[in-house]
């Protein structure tokens, strides 16, 4: 598997710098406990709102955690696919024998987002009933919601190829899911839910596997399947249709 | 331009380059209002569950404070620390001491010259949105106040970034710091909570720090709370920012000259 290889320089690359790894690792545990701090202090301010409380949130953040890990430290590349394409730095990933959106998702391990990898599970084992059930919806959930994530980054990092610019969409879309999926789902009202169900999917990322995990249901779980199957199907496809657009970068040292 | 300093080209082609990018600005500023709609709709469920009322903020205070909070926060380009620290450690910033200017000066008056035409729009297409769907602020004073109040805050987001990013002189990376920065923002800073929601010694603490002259100063104006000492600690902070990224850089650009980078 050229792409196995390809991940596992990407791996040795990012532990190069011991010292550096190390630190952003633990910045990233301590940023990720401000998250987890903001909520304590928010519920505590203002009491349960619409159903939710503190532990709940924590659920849900746990999920975010562990597949923004997934999507964005195992892939780094993929928050940064934009920016590669705005500065014509995808020119190596063309002339490989590979597919080009595999090698550069694989190409690069962001370290600082390992430390979401690391929190997110320790997260989950303080806040959930600890049942097999719940775990096997956890891991499931997250599984579904890393490929959402990857296939909305690859998306509207993709759409550079048709409009130009540096890229800036990819990494302000980067941020409005993550922060919208900091969310519960059910404070948003209607018109809300109709944007994180489609243009900003955050629904997809932490609503629909919080609630599969606090009441399973068949519809939902499939639904949750059916949104990574065509996120990742779009990501693939609008990536693909703008490479025939693409104009090289002239730039060989850096994909 | 003739007769502008390098700082102040460097200002004027930032806010050239915005203007020539009105994609870019359209998606920022189109990211700002999700954010608005987001966080309203958290604090329309915090309200509805508390009488209408938290911590003195009604509805109208609360909504103005958001807007004007998360306008300063629109202004630096989010990962401004990594890129500087992207810079460092690529040893792009080598060729950049070669010119007669300050590096981190020109860097700085560069980006500002971006970040404030953001802040600008965002705050006036804000206030025309808050106007028409919450009413208008308590007091049109303090409304008119947090925007210059949401430029400081900007300006001393840019400097104090710089003043981080340096760290990559010793480490040669700085992209955690960004995220770290970003959560201080959004937590000490009073931009995901307002100050006065947090536990009496946390929020006391916090009002002083410099995270909270980036938003939380221009959000508490544009609450209606028009106390001048709010803006003489956004000035004292800008200082303190100030000399802490020309110290970090003159450090940092001797080191790389003594590794010979």
């Amino acid at each position: 598997m050229r792409v196995a290889r390809v991940f596992r320089l990407a791996v040795a690359d990012a532990l190069a710098n011991r010292r550096s790894f190390y630190v952003q690792v633990i910045a990233m545990a301590i940023n990720d406990l401000t998250w987890v701090i903001f909520w304590l202090l928010f519920f505590n301010a203002v009491g349960n709102v619409r159903g939710w409380n503190g532990d709940d949130v924590l659920v849900l953040f746990s999920i975010l955690l562990t597949s923004a890990g997934i999507a964005l430290g195992l892939l780094g590349n993929s928050r940064k696919l934009g920016q590669l394409v705005a500065d014509g730095e995808i020119d190596a990933a063309l002339a490989l024998p590979l597919d080009p959106l595999a090698f550069l998702l694989a190409r690069r391990v962001d370290t600082a987002l390992l430390g979401d990898l690391a929190m997110g599970p320790l997260l989950f084992a303080y806040a959930s009933d600890h049942t097999p059930e719940s775990l096997a919806i956890y891991l499931g959930g997250v599984a579904c919601a890393s490929v959402v994530l990857v296939g909305f980054l690859v998306t509207i990092s993709s759409l550079t190829l048709f409009f130009g610019g540096r890229g800036e969409q990819a990494d302000l879309g980067f941020q409005a899911i993550l922060i919208m999926a900091s969310y519960p789902l059910d404070i948003f009202g209607g018109q809300v839910k109709l944007v994180l169900f489609t243009l900003i999917p955050a629904a997809f990322v932490t609503g629909l596997p919080t609630s599969l995990l606090r009441d399973f249901d068949p519809a939902t779980a499939l639904a949750l399947l059916a949104a990574a199957i065509g996120f990742a199907s779009l990501g693939v496809g609008l990536f693909r249709l703008g490479l025939r657009r693409y104009a090289s970068g002239a730039v060989w040292t850096q994909a | 331009m003739g007769g502008l300093t390098p700082y102040g080209v460097a200002f004027t082609r930032g806010v050239l380059r915005a203007l020539s990018r009105p994609g870019d600005l359209a998606v920022r500023v189109g990211f700002y209002l999700i954010i608005l709609i987001v966080t309203s709709a958290l604090w329309r469920a915090a309200l509805d569950a508390n009488d209408g009322e938290l911590a003195g903020y009604d509805r109208v205070a609360l909504f103005w404070y958001v807007a004007a909070a998360q306008a300063a926060q629109l202004g630096p380009r989010p990962r401004t620390i990594e890129e500087v620290g992207d810079e460092i450690g690529a040893g792009t910033v080598a060729v950049q001491m070669l010119r007669p200017v300050s590096v981190v000066g020109l860097r700085i008056a560069s980006e500002l010259g971006e970040a404030m035409l953001r802040v600008v729009v965002a705050f006036v297409i804000a206030a025309a949105g808050m106007l028409v769907t919450v009413g208008a602020p308590h007091s049109t004073a303090g409304a008119l106040l947090s925007l210059p109040a949401a430029l400081l805050g900007c300006t001393l987001s840019v400097t104090a970034q710089h003043a981080c990013g340096g760290i990559a002189f010793w480490l040669l990376d700085a992209r955690a710091t960004w995220f770290l920065w970003s959560k201080l923002v959004f937590l000490l800073g009073g931009l995901l909570i307002p100050l006065e929601l947090l536990p009496d010694g946390i929020g006391n603490v916090a009002k002083v720090l410099p995270w909270a002259s980036m938003t939380w100063v221009p959000g508490r104006l544009a609450s209606g709370d028009l106390d001048p000492l709010l803006i003489g600690l956004q000035l004292v902070w800008l200082l303190i920012a100030a000399v802490l990224a020309a110290g970090v850089f003159a450090l940092g650009e001797r080191r790389l000259q003594v590794v010979g980078g």
